[in-house]
């Protein structure tokens, strides 16, 4: 069960949040716009953007997954003929 | 005695390895080993490409000769490789100014010296075919540039594996295919949003689109600047502008052919698929390009190729037969789509369907589990695959993405905990489609290709009649999309040959631009 100090993050919090990782990792934004809907891209729709990844991940880790019944494989198909689910 | 399997497995790694690295180590040019086209076998399928019912009076220009007709027409001695070549390149001279389908090009001299590659009497059922891949490919005499400024005058020093296939069985590379910036949507103008690539159908009209981000490809192909081409589809970018453009293209199953020195958007979604005119040369490249590859471990272990050339070609008899016994199931809500038109056509498509022998229409099928969410995103999608392999143009200047930086910044926010998470719903997905999709029919018929993308299992998309684009006034093709399970390519050809045997879609050629 979550505690009462889980809320939803902000948008104010999760830009705070996506401006800091991707200054961690070298990546400058700020060269962007700010915002401007003619440009290919601003630094408004990036966030935008960046905003709904983050909230996505909730969907992932909520999806309840038998994880003894269900490994993770990177390349599905060929896997069926690696592991001769197919005739070879 | 026998040695441990696991010295004979490692031994053969180990041997490759060095193989590929004295290779390199000799000169770039000879980075990679020599790629042919296919085992023996695959060579005798290749020699089975039926002759063609016409003469050469009958083909009103050279340009309109498919892969198998110029088979046909190089082995009655008709025409020769060099009127070929001459024949694409005028027409391309001509018109490429309107279609924009090309990004770069050879010379015309270099092309005509690639014609005589061969001479020492080695098979090569492409020979004098003039392909277009996608500028994701990597080519040694032209420019790879994915349509993007991150790629801006990047010269590869190898061949991709697919594009060294396509030379060895004789293929020409008549020009780099325009291309959506890093494999997303139409082509444009690199790090704007003009657009670029007009659609064969609609030369003169900009906004119609000729179907992303293989849409070079698909123009070229339409609009007979090429004989066939390559796209590549992490998310319906073969069959897209395949359906766009009128066109017949095949997207196999994930690691039947090699991905190595094509530019990644995804590790683990992105496939290699033939983008042409009719059923039988879609066949013919998958049968020249699906093999083995020391530089892709993807394509290792897998069933050997069967013979595609051979499930091409229509069978005889009463209703014009699919050569297997064949289900054909659609997805819920594909005979009810928003447009009119489509619904028409489509209802038209099942009820011939219907008509033909060997099929057995079962309708909607039931979907399986979770459906929803195992298809859709986080879970049906790719957000982290892009940013690891271009970090470093990231940090250069985020401006070379364009309007496509968020899917490449993404997975600096995907954390690795969901990343599995993907990857289990992503084998929980294929598991369901084979044993609660695929269990009530052979064929599928679906509106996206997302399922089957993740999936990695074969898609073929074709012709099924015209429709009028209300913009522009200008006929345009429609197309639908055939899902089978993994390795299921002959059974999709063989639907498609008994298709394209009582119907000519494939064949209408699209009106020259004016101007």
């Amino acid at each position: 069960m979550r505690g009462n100090a889980i809320h939803p993050p902000s948008d104010e919090e999760l830009n705070v949040y996506i401006r800091t990782r991707y200054q961690l990792l070298g990546v400058d934004i700020s060269v962007l716009p700010e915002s401007d809907p003619d440009a290919p891209m601003d630094q408004e729709r990036l966030l935008e953007n960046g905003r709904s990844i983050l909230r996505q991940e909730v969907v992932a880790a909520d999806f309840d997954i038998d994880p003894q019944f269900n490994l993770p494989v990177p390349h599905p198909a060929p896997f069926v003929a690696w592991t001769e689910e197919v005739e070879q | 005695m026998r040695p441990p399997q696991d010295t004979v497995i490692s031994r053969r790694w180990f041997l490759e390895r060095m193989a590929w690295i004295t290779t390199a180590a000799a000169g770039a040019d000879a980075l990679v080993p020599r790629p042919l086209f296919g085992a023996e076998r695959t060579r005798e399928y290749l020699r089975e490409i039926p002759a063609s019912n016409n003469t050469l009076q009958q083909v009103s220009e050279l340009t309109e000769l498919t892969i198998s007709e110029t088979v046909d027409f190089l082995r009655r001695g008709v025409v020769s490789p060099e009127d070929l070549v001459r024949a694409h390149v005028d027409r391309i001279d001509r018109y490429d100014q309107f279609y924009r389908a090309y990004a770069d090009r050879p010379s015309l001299d270099a092309l005509l010296a690639s014609t005589r590659s061969g001479q020492d009497g080695s098979y090569q059922p492409l020979k004098g075919v003039c392909l277009a891949p996608k500028d994701n490919f990597y080519t040694t005499d032209m420019l790879t540039e994915g349509g993007s400024l991150v790629f801006e005058g990047f010269q590869p020093h190898y061949d991709a594996t697919a594009v060294a296939s396509m030379r060895s069985a004789g293929g020409l590379i008549i020009g780099k295919a325009q291309m959506g910036n890093l494999a997303g949507g139409r082509a444009q103008v690199y790090g704007t949003t003009i657009p670029t690539t007009r659609n064969a159908w609609t030369p003169n009209h900009v906004n119609y689109s000729p179907g992303g981000s293989s849409s070079g490809t698909g123009t070229a192909v339409a609009a007979r600047m090429a004989v066939a081409g390559l796209g590549t589809q992490t998310g319906g970018s073969v069959v897209g502008p395949g359906n766009a453009q009128g066109l017949t293209c095949i997207k196999p199953t994930f690691g039947r052919i090699s991905l190595h020195g094509v530019i990644p958007l995804s590790y683990t979604r992105d496939h290699v698929g033939p983008m042409a005119r009719n059923v039988m040369d879609a066949a013919i490249l998958l049968q020249v390009l699906a093999h083995s590859d020391p530089n892709d471990p993807r394509t290792r272990g897998l069933p050997p190729a069967p013979n595609y050339v051979e499930s091409a070609v229509p069978t005889l008899g009463l209703n014009t037969p699919v050569r297997w016994p064949t289900r054909v199931g659609v997805l819920p809500g594909w005979t009810d789509p928003n447009d009119e038109g489509v619904a028409r056509m489509r209802g038209e498509f099942l009820r011939e369907l219907e008509s033909m022998g060997n099929v057995q229409l079962v309708g909607e099928i039931t979907l399986p589990e979770q459906w929803e969410e195992l298809t859709s995103q986080p879970l049906g999608g790719s957000h982290g695959d892009p940013t690891a392999f271009f970090i470093e143009s990231l940090r250069r200047d985020v401006r070379l993405f364009g309007d496509r930086l968020p899917r490449f910044l993404n997975g600096m926010l995907q954390s690795a905990d969901t990343y599995v998470k993907v990857q289990q719903a992503r084998m929980l997905l294929l598991h369901r489609i084979q044993t609660q999709l695929f269990n009530q029919c052979d064929v599928v018929l679906t509106e996206g290709s997302g399922a089957f993308d993740g999936t990695g299992m074969p898609v073929l998309c074709m012709p099924i009649g015209f429709d009028t684009d209300p913009s522009s006034g200008m006929s345009v093709p429609r197309g639908v999309n055939l899902a089978a399970p993994p390795f299921g390519e002959e059974r999709l050809f063989a639907v498609a040959a008994a298709w394209q045997a009582r119907t000519d879609y494939h064949t209408v050629r699209p009106e020259d631009p004016v101007g």
